[in-house]
């Protein structure tokens, strides 16, 4: 079993800001483009889930992995990591009962809180 | 810091993150979301783009084929990619470098590695950019063969000096004195100009080596700096062709009163060939007997005739009808010199009909 990721790593945030020479209006406008653009990836791969579709998932996933890990949201990443993988296997057998589109958008609900989180605390300014 | 990059990513997140990077750095820029987007992208503005930041892992067409597509179109492979990847993908990112990717970058940015990287990449771009640009240029003054020695790797040794058998091709205009005596100086560089743009596009079309024009005086030598294994063959196909074109330029000054003919010898022979003149002012050259024998034979030949020496038409007797001439005596040379007129080029046994 996987260890469980930190479902927001903020310093990974943290890192993005002092990259972009401290503009945290930046970060918080990128985190935002994640909401809103993340959605849409976890609705398809829902879609895939549901048709059992395993080649169809390949790709939200590798994007939403991709997307979370940069905006910091690690325990989201990792799931959708071990999608990706098991999409790209050709079989969704393989990630047994603790990762599915429940737990995932699970795992969104909770990444997408925190993060919300960390915009209004204003954390990292 | 300038130029226009474009940023290919299948997360918006990461392109805008990127496209932030770059645009901190001064750097206009483009997005794609996966590799076909990219491909349209390249090849639509391919003379706009300096820099292409390409993720690894991508759908549609991942960084791999996008990066393969780009390398085998001549005209995108010349624009630099550098890879973005994730640390897990450092296999396929060693498979990028072999086909050709700059260099690359791994997620999450760091920012001075990336600025690095971006600025050593351009700067690679653009002096590319400038040298291709200078040989540009050049070949406008020079003959291209000669603009890409001076540019290439081993153009230096040439440059220096060797021997080599070439054959020469001296082209001139029989009633030029005369004509440049009575006829006014913008009429007079007119029909320079009708003469050289004709006697340019045939020395191109066969691969010769303009050596120097001077007035109506031409120049041409096959077999350097390029080798050339059919270089006699070359240079009376080149002869044949000008006199072909020469007709009807004639005509056109006959009708304004200039009563011009074309006359042309070649010779074959070994000559010096290299860096001629001092610093400042080198021109790419031949010495050699050769060249004095073709000169001199171009003396002699009359308005359309193309008058080859006999070693030069040994070389290429069964290509071309040719005719008798009584033999020259030539300035400088103790013996006379046997020589033929070229009539046509024979047709190609080969070919049907």
């Amino acid at each position: 079993m996987l260890e469980p990721e930190a479902i927001l790593d903020t310093s990974v945030l943290g890192e993005l800001s002092r990259a972009v020479g401290g503009d945290r209006a930046f970060v918080v406008d990128l985190v935002e483009t994640f909401l809103a653009d993340g959605i849409t990836q976890l609705a398809a791969i829902e879609g895939a889930f549901a048709a059992g579709d395993a080649a169809a998932i390949v790709a939200p996933a590798h994007t939403l992995k991709s997307s979370s890990a940069t905006v910091g949201a690690m325990q989201l990443a990792g799931m959708a990591r071990a999608v990706e993988t098991a999409g790209r296997s050709g079989s969704l057998d393989g990630l047994g009962p603790a990762i599915d589109a429940t737990s995932l958008r699970t795992a969104w609900i909770q990444a997408a809180d925190a993060l919300r989180g960390w915009i209004e605390t204003g954390e990292g300014s | 810091m300038s130029g226009r990059a474009l940023v290919v990513d299948d997360s918006v997140v990461n392109r805008r993150l990127l496209v932030r990077h770059l645009e901190g750095l001064g750097l206009s820029t483009l997005e794609a979301g996966n590799g076909r987007e990219a491909l349209d992208v390249v090849r639509e503005q391919s003379g706009t783009i300096d820099l292409v930041l390409l993720d690894v892992e991508m759908p549609e067409l991942d960084g791999y084929d996008t990066l393969a597509a780009m390398k085998g179109d001549d005209a995108t492979k010349a624009i630099p990619v550098l890879m973005v990847s994730g640390v897990e993908e450092i296999d396929s990112v060693v498979r990028c470098l072999e086909l050709g990717a700059r260099d690359y970058l791994t997620k999450p940015i760091q920012p001075r590695i990336f600025e690095a990287r971006v600025t050593a990449t351009l700067a690679a771009k653009q002096l590319r950019d400038t040298i291709e640009r200078q040989k540009r240029e050049l070949s406008r003054f020079l003959s291209p063969q000669i603009a890409s020695l001076v540019s290439s790797d081993d153009g230096e040794q040439l440059l220096a000096g060797h021997r080599r058998q070439i054959t020469v091709a001296f082209c001139d205009l029989r009633g030029f004195t005369t004509f440049a005596e009575g006829a006014d100086p913008e009429e007079l560089l007119g029909v320079l100009g009708e003469y050289h743009r004709m006697i340019g596009e045939a020395i191109i079309e066969h691969g010769g080596t303009l050596e120097h024009f001077a007035g109506d005086g031409v120049m041409v030598f096959f077999n350097d700096p390029v080798p050339q294994d059919d270089h006699v063959e070359r240079a009376v196909r080149m002869a044949v062709a000008m006199r072909e074109r020469f007709a009807p330029l004639s005509d056109g000054w006959r009708k304004r009163g200039y009563e011009l003919g074309f006359g042309v010898g070649v010779a074959v022979g070994y000559a010096t060939l290299g860096r001629i003149g001092f610093e400042g002012r080198y021109d790419y050259g031949a010495i050699g007997n050769v060249v004095i024998m073709a000169s001199r034979i171009s003396g002699k030949a009359e308005a359309d005739q193309i008058l080859l020496s006999q070693r030069a038409h040994a070389m290429v007797e069964d290509l071309f009808d040719v005719e008798p001439v009584p033999e020259l005596t030539l300035k400088g040379m103790s013996r006379p010199v046997p020589a033929v007129n070229v009539l046509a080029a024979r047709p190609d046994p080969l070919s049907p009909g």
